[in-house]
């Protein structure tokens, strides 16, 4: 269920989990319009969400907020999230500003969907 | 007469400048030149000039024009001079000029116009088929002269341009009396006779210089109101003010700056006298005006003794010849332009005076006249005035006053000159960046637009993430649209309640009377109050509660029946901001929404890479927005290439450059919309200059910004700047008089960066 390419923002679905993939520079807009997806994902249905930068060569501070505004929504959802692929520097902005402490990386999206489908079958902990 | 061919060179006659160099004024220029037509002959134009307007140099571009053109029409400039003591003086000297100036054209020997030359030698130039007239002119002058009937004798110099011989060309007269305020007294009131003969004269005249004196003279004079056109002549606007600056400074030869420039053009108010006076002063002292340090030390000086200071004391001294009555006035309009109450009657001033009333009503008027009060003739307001002679009375009260020691008040001045300018230009932006908010709402004119446009929540739903192109498509294919009313009168809020100074700015916050459909009915009048309100995030339900109560208080205050209340904030509205403003009935819209209604209630409307002088040194400057930082950054992946930084290292260089970007798009009023940036290419390191121009924010003072006790948003809005200290070796904020300026370096590691 490819959304067509373009100006909008690129993402399928497989089973309950949306691909949502970001563009060459994560900004304001850009952002935006992820956020706009992965709500409208989560609005049908979907309970994990999986954010794929392997296009994403930079992102500036107002596209890491509203990252951090997305992994808000998808947990008040009660929705699993996972970056997948995302590069080195990249990495370490998110270091930098605490996103990894609320986001699981991972290598690809494979191994994102990988991740997910074990956390599905791991039953809850129950306090 | 014949006409001289077009490509022949323009000739300058009494311009002190060049045709090119004359800076603005161009429809005055051309509502003048309409004035010398034959369609306007016989009818007289009052140029009404706000003080310190400037008029002079406009009325001898148009004499020089006029003059070039070899038609019938014979332009007579006569500028009347505080050298003139008493008007019959003057209206001598118009004579004298009027005589030189019609022989020059006649002659079309433009020195004729500047040589000192008596009647008697003007006579002995008089071209021989005007010889008769002219010397019967001159002999019943010599009459009326020696007939002690000053009166008389005004009235006939005023009305010699009638007596020019039909056929010899009509005289269209242009009579500069920015000065005309020094004939206040006297037994002929100068400014009456002028307008009383060259009402009856038959010729084309212009009359130019203080608004309330001339309207006040053409009243006096009974002057016919339906022969006569009015023109008003204001400061020169944000445009053409900074064109004088820089044409003048280059004139004078004074280098200047662009922060500099348009500080003066500020402080100044875009008048063209004082910018002159000024830029005139600096010539004379050998000063440059390259920051603000400069300008304030010169407007200092000017103060204390220049140009603007023997402007002021000259206005005082002719307002008020005794020292001491003078010493209790500057001490009366100080203390209103310092205090709250400025406003207090006739009487009050007589007793802190104490003088008599007639003398009272003669300082009251002159100083009317140069609007530095507003006299009724029962109150008089004081603490008007351009912020020059506010300074001035100021000093003038601290060393004649107090007796304080010139020393500490030329210190105090320069000091407060200077905490002053960066608030002076502030408020400047700040009016640029409202001005959207003004103008749309001023050419609201019943058209249909979108109703999303008035709807944050609605708006985001639709459009939030999408790109512009679709958008606007978008908006094009709106089926529910609301019909804007016609707006007939805009003022700011604080024009109705002075109380809102405290909460906002002049230009942040109108009162728009509007009509629905454009019918004038009582059904169909609301008022529109629109304000904007600051804020980097989107404007939560209590900020929304207070402005909202507000502007409904003021509303009912002065018995606004119909409002509709519109709030515009940066960023929009939260959800229940959004729904409160729904349950209200009030508008509300990001920034991007009033941008696209202005759009559409008016068509709207930005760089390549240069290298400069130093081989080693590249600066780029690209417009604000539309991910323009991605240029910048790709450029210095280039330049840090060449350095061979590890692709590491030119990635975190590239990510602070988009931070720096942002933060100088987000944090500044920029007035050009351009960031500057400058990559300097050193042996072991990459300097890179990031500077826009505009307000300085608070918390960019090179400090830790202190945002962990911040909300979360606020706090992450403030990474920019964190990651840029992460990422770059060093990072300083360069002081610069005008919008931020932050330097970050990167230093070569060899075999590690």
């Amino acid at each position: 269920m490819d959304t067509p390419s373009g100006k909008l923002v690129r993402s399928h679905c497989v089973g309950t989990t949306a691909v949502v993939y970001a563009s060459d520079y994560l900004n304001k807009l850009t952002g935006e319009k992820i956020e706009r997806e992965c709500r409208r994902q989560l609005n049908c249905g979907c309970r994990a969400l999986v954010i794929d930068f392997s296009d994403t060569k930079l992102v500036n501070s107002i596209g890491i907020s509203i990252l951090l505004g997305i992994i808000d929504v998808a947990e008040k959802n009660g929705a699993q999230i996972v970056f997948s692929d995302v590069n080195h520097p990249t990495v370490e902005l998110f270091e930098m500003l605490g996103l990894t402490r609320h986001v699981v990386l991972a290598k690809d999206e494979s191994e994102a969907l990988m991740n997910l489908s074990r956390l599905e079958t791991t039953p809850p902990v129950v306090h | 007469m014949s006409s001289r061919s077009s490509n022949e060179s323009f000739r300058r006659v009494l311009g002190r400048v060049t045709q090119q160099d004359f800076v603005g004024r161009a429809s005055e220029l051309e509502r003048i030149m309409a004035q010398a037509e034959p369609a306007n002959a016989g009818r007289g134009l009052l140029l009404l000039m706000e003080p310190s307007a400037g008029v002079s140099e406009l009325l001898r571009q148009a004499y020089d024009q006029i003059f070039n053109r070899r038609s019938d029409i014979i332009p007579i400039y006569f500028g009347i001079t505080r050298t003139e003591t008493t008007a019959v003086s003057a209206a001598i000297e118009f004579l004298n000029t009027f005589v030189q100036q019609y022989i020059a054209f006649r002659r079309d020997e433009p020195i004729v116009a500047h040589a000192p030359l008596t009647l008697q030698d003007l006579l002995e130039l008089a071209p021989p088929a005007d010889f008769e007239w002219i010397e019967q002119l001159v002999e019943s002058y010599t009459r009326v002269r020696f007939s002690n009937d000053d009166k008389s004798l005004v009235r006939f110099c005023l009305g010699a341009p009638q007596r020019i011989p039909a056929g010899r060309g009509r005289a269209f007269v242009m009579l500069d009396g920015a000065q005309l305020a020094e004939y206040l007294n006297g037994v002929v009131v100068l400014g009456t006779e002028i307008l009383r003969v060259f009402g009856r004269g038959g010729f084309s005249f212009v009359l130019a210089g203080l608004r309330r004196q001339i309207l006040e003279a053409a009243h006096d004079a009974k002057s016919d109101f339906e022969r006569l056109d009015l023109l008003r002549l204001e400061q020169l606007d944000t445009n053409e003010a900074p064109l004088l600056v820089e044409h003048v400074a280059k004139r004078q030869q004074v280098a200047t700056s662009e922060a500099a420039r348009d500080l003066l053009v500020q402080q100044f108010a875009g008048s063209p006298f004082f910018i002159s006076s000024f830029l005139q002063a600096a010539r004379e002292k050998r000063t440059s005006l390259l920051t603000y340090l400069d300008v304030e030390r010169l407007y200092v000086d000017e103060l204390f003794g220049g140009h603007i200071h023997r402007h002021f004391a000259d206005v005082l001294e002719e307002t008020s010849p005794r020292l001491d009555t003078r010493n209790l006035l500057i001490r009366l309009l100080w203390e209103a332009a310092a205090g709250e109450e400025r406003t207090s009657s006739f009487e009050v001033w007589r007793k802190r005076l104490h003088v008599a009333p007639n003398e009272l009503e003669e300082i009251l008027h002159r100083l009317h006249v140069q609007e530095f009060v507003n006299w009724d003739g029962a109150t008089v307001e004081a603490g008007v005035g351009p912020q020059a002679w506010k300074d001035y009375l100021k000093i003038r009260y601290r060393l004649d006053v107090l007796n304080e020691p010139r020393a500490l008040v030329v210190a105090d001045a320069l000091a407060d000159a200077l905490k002053r300018a960066p608030h002076t230009m502030a408020r400047h932006y700040k009016q640029i960046a409202n001005t959207g908010l003004r103008e749309s709402i001023s050419r609201f004119n019943t058209q249909m637009v979108p109703a999303v446009l008035f709807d944050y929540q609605g708006f985001s739903d639709k459009y939030k993430g999408a790109e512009n192109d679709a958008i606007v498509s978008g908006l094009a294919a709106e089926t529910e649209l609301i019909k804007l009313p016609q707006t007939v009168h805009l003022a700011s809020c604080l024009s109705f309640n002075s109380d809102m100074k405290q909460i906002c700015e002049e230009d942040h916050c109108f009162v728009a009377h509007t009509f629905e459909e454009g019918t004038y009915s009582d059904a169909q009048q609301v008022v529109w109050l629109a304000a904007d309100i600051e804020s980097k995030l989107e404007v939560d339900a209590d900020v929304v509660r207070a402005w909202y109560e507000r502007l409904e208080h003021m509303a009912n205050r002065l018995g606004f029946t119909r409002i509709q209340v519109w709030l515009i904030s940066n960023e929009g509205f939260s959800e229940e901001a959004s729904r409160l403003l729904k349950r209200r009935n009030a508008f509300g819209s990001s920034r991007q929404q009033l941008g696209l209604l202005a759009s559409r209630v008016r068509e709207t409307v930005a760089s390549p890479v240069m290298q400069t002088s130093d081989s080693d040194e590249f600066l780029i400057v690209v417009p604000m927005g539309e991910d323009n930082e991605l240029i910048a950054a790709n450029t210095a992946e280039q330049i840090a290439r060449r350095l061979t930084f590890r692709p590491e290292a030119i990635n975190q260089i590239k990510t602070a450059i988009v931070e720096a970007c942002i933060n100088a798009s987000e944090h500044s009023f920029s007035p050009d919309r351009k960031i500057y940036q400058r990559f300097r290419v050193e042996s072991d390191r990459l300097v890179i200059t990031i500077s826009s121009r505009g307000i300085v924010p608070a918390n960019l003072n090179g400090a830790n910004s202190g945002t962990e006790d911040k909300k979360a948003a606020e706090e992450r809005r403030g990474w920019g700047l964190k990651l840029i200290r992460t990422l770059m070796d060093e990072v300083e904020f360069e002081r610069v008089d005008d919008g931020t300026s932050l330097r970050m370096t990167k230093y070569l590691r060899t075999g590690s960066s």
